[in-house]
């Protein structure tokens, strides 16, 4: 192959153009000129005018001529001048205009418009050039706005047919987001708004370099960069290998692209008139630290993120809460600010109240892209760098590793709104999650180690993770979901596809490793996003299926085992513990750690001498009570109603029992007025009236009918109920399974409900996500499951207890 | 020349791939498919409803092969595929008139 000068590419296209001037000034000498001795003009427009002429790329000539009949008086010698260039293996492109005719809006011809901006005299008539010259920029000037509107929607239009994404297996070098054309593109309409032109020329010099070689390599003018060419190219440049030398040209197509993007928007924005007319309601949203102005936000002191490093999560809270994406500007202050930044999260700053802020709002996606692409997201987790545009070279994998990234949390974001039945299921399952922050969390992270990775990159991710989670304050529940998410987030996709999922081993194998239904959803709505996110189709409605079959599957086994699987008598433990621990549900064991088995082993000796043991206590934003005792008729009603006559909301609840008909209750629950936290007293006083009703001291309808009855929600935000029996669920007891919609008092009535209809509640699981409540009760009668008659009597009085 | 039309369980792909390459088999064509035969449905219950889950997932293997080579590939197929449960899937078997590699005209045998 005939190397071209790729170190050098200007100097190479410059050449080439010297050589293709010097070809068409001869030929106009031999063909053109005897003919036309004034009148005609040749200029040379596009990229070749501009002396970027590739080496197989098309050569476009301006014939500019004084009146549109001189072309036609002589045709012969214009065809000999052309035939000359054709048959010199030039690829000509050529058209024939008057001055007038280029100082008009072709509407349908936009490339003529805009290939003048590149054009350079050749030969001929000057005083005939010197007209055009001057009526140039006049018609630049006046025609700005169209020119602009058909130059940014023919740009939109390329890139919508590429997706609106630089990330393509085997891009088009000049045509695909991010490519050459881009790089044109910037430089124009700098040209026409007459401002200057973005600084993009690394990205420049890589793509002309790759391209004069493609040009080279395949000999025509080629500007596919296939897998072949990929791994050719990157041994000829020199790179260490071709996933190493796409990262480079990723990062390359990354900054010519949002350049592209960022004019394009300026010029949408400077264009439409419509928008400037229109009053931005959005105005209102405006606050001390930012102002929103034409839909995008600003800050309102510009300098202020030097001294104050936080309005910089500030900001990004405030595009997850509205979905309004920052100014430009505004970006780039936020850019020059990383290195103030970087120093300021490189200490242990309690940065995670901010950062659960940002990925529990609607738009966290959004502001996390934002955070990504200014880099504040890698200021406050360095760990992050090692996937930037890091490519994984096969043909599964359309994007680099951060864009994936990226992108598993705008599939979490889209599933909101689903209808598809096959989709909603996801979304309903995300609406139930409990903290979806730690979900968002987790993916962030999920990956982190394929910058790294020999074998496992999970094992390598959460090792990445678990310091960056620590120096950010997470506390350490929340770290342990996420961490449990990073080293698991393989499993769900590995037992899909390698695994028999008829065979009732495989449910119990994966019950086993996620040991929660809480759990259970998490993983599954990673697994779901962390395949959507491989490239746009991986994600058939058949591995939805089949994902989905596996979430149920296991979900059922969870269930199953919480009234069946009872941890048996270990003959390795202390007598009390023994005692204590046989017959509790194994879910038991799995959601408690050595330390609270301990604490409750307490609690059991107190409950012996005293016949009630209690624990109040503030954990994280709720409060805890703890409760062992002997199990009775209304117990765990009662004290459900008692704690809703004071005022509390029951978010989560637990009733154990173990063989010996010893209770252990575990209600968390909201206190949304702070009584608690305000009067200590009151924390005695809820502790001892506890203490009553479970003895038998107090009736709890008694202070309850001092309670006023609490407004029903809006009807818009309605949960339909549903109560639905499944005796098959267990071998001694039968699932009641209810979603409602959430209300004070809700677990006391459907509680007494089941107490009133002389049903014994073996196993309580209750948890509220926003505004829904998902209880899951195991009962029996007289040691047996309900049946026939009572069922039925049950079913109607929990319906009349979900409508309150 | 024989085409090989197999419907697997989805679990099984990765033993059947690699028994094929293990007598020299490469290329195939694998597609997400869903059906059953007498294998039928099954009932799930989730939140105390029943769904019906009558097409099971399943995965179509296509491979075209010479007419001397058909029994192995079939052999090989049949004992990676099973598990000896309802479901395994089945295999049949086509004719084949003529195969053409479209790059080099290459025909017949050598076009596989």
């Amino acid at each position: 192959m005939e190397t071209p000068l790729c170190n050098d590419p200007i100097r190479a296209l410059a050449q080439r153009t010297a050589l293709v001037d010097g070809m068409v000034e001869r030929s106009a000498v031999e063909d053109l000129w005897p003919s036309f001795p004034a009148g005609l003009t040749l200029l040379a427009v596009g990229g070749y005018g501009r002396r970027h002429l590739f080496p197989y790329s098309d050569v476009d000539l301006l014939l500019l001529v004084e009146s549109s009949r001189m072309a036609q008086d002589a045709p012969a010698s214009i065809s000999a001048f052309l035939q000359t260039l054709w048959d010199s293996g030039l690829r000509l492109s050529h058209s024939v205009r008057t001055p007038e005719e280029c100082a008009e809006i072709h509407d349908q011809n936009i490339e003529l418009n805009v290939s003048l901006l590149d054009q350079r005299f050749l030969a001929g008539d000057r005083a005939l050039y010197a007209r055009f010259a001057e009526r140039l920029p006049r018609f630049l000037h006046a025609q700005r706005d169209p020119l602009m509107r058909n130059l940014t929607r023919l740009s939109r239009e390329r890139h919508q047919k590429y997706h609106d994404t630089y990330y393509h297996l085997e891009p088009n070098i000049k045509d695909t987001p991010g490519g050459l054309r881009d790089y044109q593109l910037v430089r124009w309409l700098a040209q026409i708004r007459n401002v200057e032109a973005p600084r993009v020329e690394p990205a420049f010099l890589f793509l002309a370099r790759l391209r004069c070689y493609l040009h080279a390599l395949a000999g025509r003018d080629n500007n596919a960069l296939t897998f072949d060419a990929q791994e050719q190219a990157a041994e000829y440049f020199a790179a260490p290998g071709a996933a190493q030398w796409m990262r480079d040209y990723f990062r390359h197509a990354r900054d010519l692209y949002r350049a592209a993007v960022r004019e394009l928007e300026s010029s949408e924005a400077q264009n439409s008139s419509l928008f400037a007319q229109f009053k931005d309601w959005r105005t209102r949203l405006s606050n001390a630290d930012f102002s929103v102005a034409r839909e995008r936000v600003h800050l309102r002191v510009p300098h202020a993120l030097e001294a104050d490093p936080e309005l910089a999560l500030r900001l990004f809270q405030f595009v997850a809460r509205h979905g309004i994406r920052p100014s430009a500007q505004t970006e780039e202050r936020v850019a020059a600010a990383v290195p103030r930044l970087e120093e300021w999260f490189s200490g242990p700053q309690p940065a995670w109240p901010a950062l659960k802020e940002i990925l529990s709002l609607p738009y966290a996606a959004e502001a996390v892209r934002g955070m990504h692409d200014t880099g504040v997201l890698r200021a406050i987790f360095p760990e992050m760098a090692q996937i930037e545009c890091l490519v994984i070279r096969d043909f599964y994998h359309r994007y680099t590793v951060d864009e994936h990234t990226l992108v598993t949390l705008q599939v979490l974001a889209g599933l909101r709104g689903a209808v598809e039945p096959a989709v909603k299921r996801y979304t309903d399952l995300l609406s139930e999650m409990e903290d979806p922050a730690l979900l968002l969390c987790a993916l962030l992270f999920h990956d982190v180690g394929k910058g790294n990775a020999n074998g496992g990159h999970a094992e390598a991710s959460l090792h990445a993770a678990e310091p960056a989670l620590e120096r950010i304050g997470m506390p350490r529940p929340e770290r342990d979901l996420v961490s449990f998410l990073i080293r698991r987030h393989l499993e769900m996709s590995a037992v899909m596809t390698s695994r028999d999922l008829q065979d009732p081993a495989t449910a119990r194998d994966m019950a086993g490793r996620v040991e929660t239904v809480e759990r259970l959803k998490a993983l599954t709505l990673m697994t779901y996003a962390d395949i959507s996110a491989v490239n746009p189709t991986a994600m058939t409605p058949w591995r939805a299926e089949v994902l989905w079959q596996l979430y149920l599957l296991t979900y059922n086994e969870l269930t199953r085992e919480l009234e069946t699987d009872r941890i048996p008598s270990a003959v390795s433990e202390a007598p009390e513990k023994r005692a204590f621990l046989a017959g509790l549900p194994t879910r038991y064991a799995r959601t408690h750690t050595g330390e609270e088995i301990e604490a409750h082993l307490l609690m059991d000796g107190i409950f012996r001498d005293r016949g009630v043991a209690l624990a109040l206590e503030k954990a994280e934003a709720a409060w805890r009570l703890t409760l062992v005792t002997a199990d009775r008729p209304f117990l765990f009603a009662s004290v459900a109603g008692t704690l809703s006559s004071f005022g509390m909301n029951i978010l989560k609840a637990e009733a154990f029992s173990n063989s010996q008909g010893t209770v252990l209750d575990t209600f968390t629950f909201a206190d949304p007025t702070r009584t608690l936290e305000l009067n200590p007293t009151e924390m005695d006083r809820l502790r001892v009236t506890v203490e009553r009703v479970v003895l038998g001291r107090l009736d709890v309808g008694q202070l309850l009918r001092n309670r006023p009855k609490p407004a029903l929600p809006s009807r818009g935000s309605q949960v339909a109920p549903t109560v639905s029996f499944n005796p098959q669920a267990s071998d001694s007891a039968t699932l009641i399974e209810i979603v409602a919609q959430d209300r004070p008092g809700l677990l006391y009535d459907l509680a007494a409900a089941i107490s009133a209809e002389g049903c014994n509640i073996e196993v309580v699981l209750i948890d509220t996500e926003a505004h829904k409540a998902i209880d899951v009760f195991y009962v029996t009668a007289a040691g047996r499951k309900p049946e026939g008659d009572r069922l039925e009597k049950l079913g109607d009085a929990l319906r009349r207890a979900c409508g309150g | 020349m024989k085409k090989i039309e197999a419907i697997i369980q989805p679990f099984k792909l990765d033993e059947v791939k690699e028994a094929l390459a293990g007598i020299g088999v490469d290329g195939m064509t694998i597609s997400e498919v869903r059906g059953h035969g007498r294998q039928k449905g099954h009932k799930e219950v989730y939140r105390g409803r029943e769904y019906t889950v009558d097409l099971l997932p399943k995965l179509k293997i296509e491979v075209v092969i010479g007419d001397a080579r058909c029994e192995e590939l079939l052999k090989t197929l049949t004992a990676a595929a099973r598990t000896g449960k309802i479901g395994d899937g089945k295999i049949f078997v086509y004719d084949v008139a003529e195969a053409i590699r479209i790059r080099n005209d290459d025909r017949g045998d050598a076009a596989l």
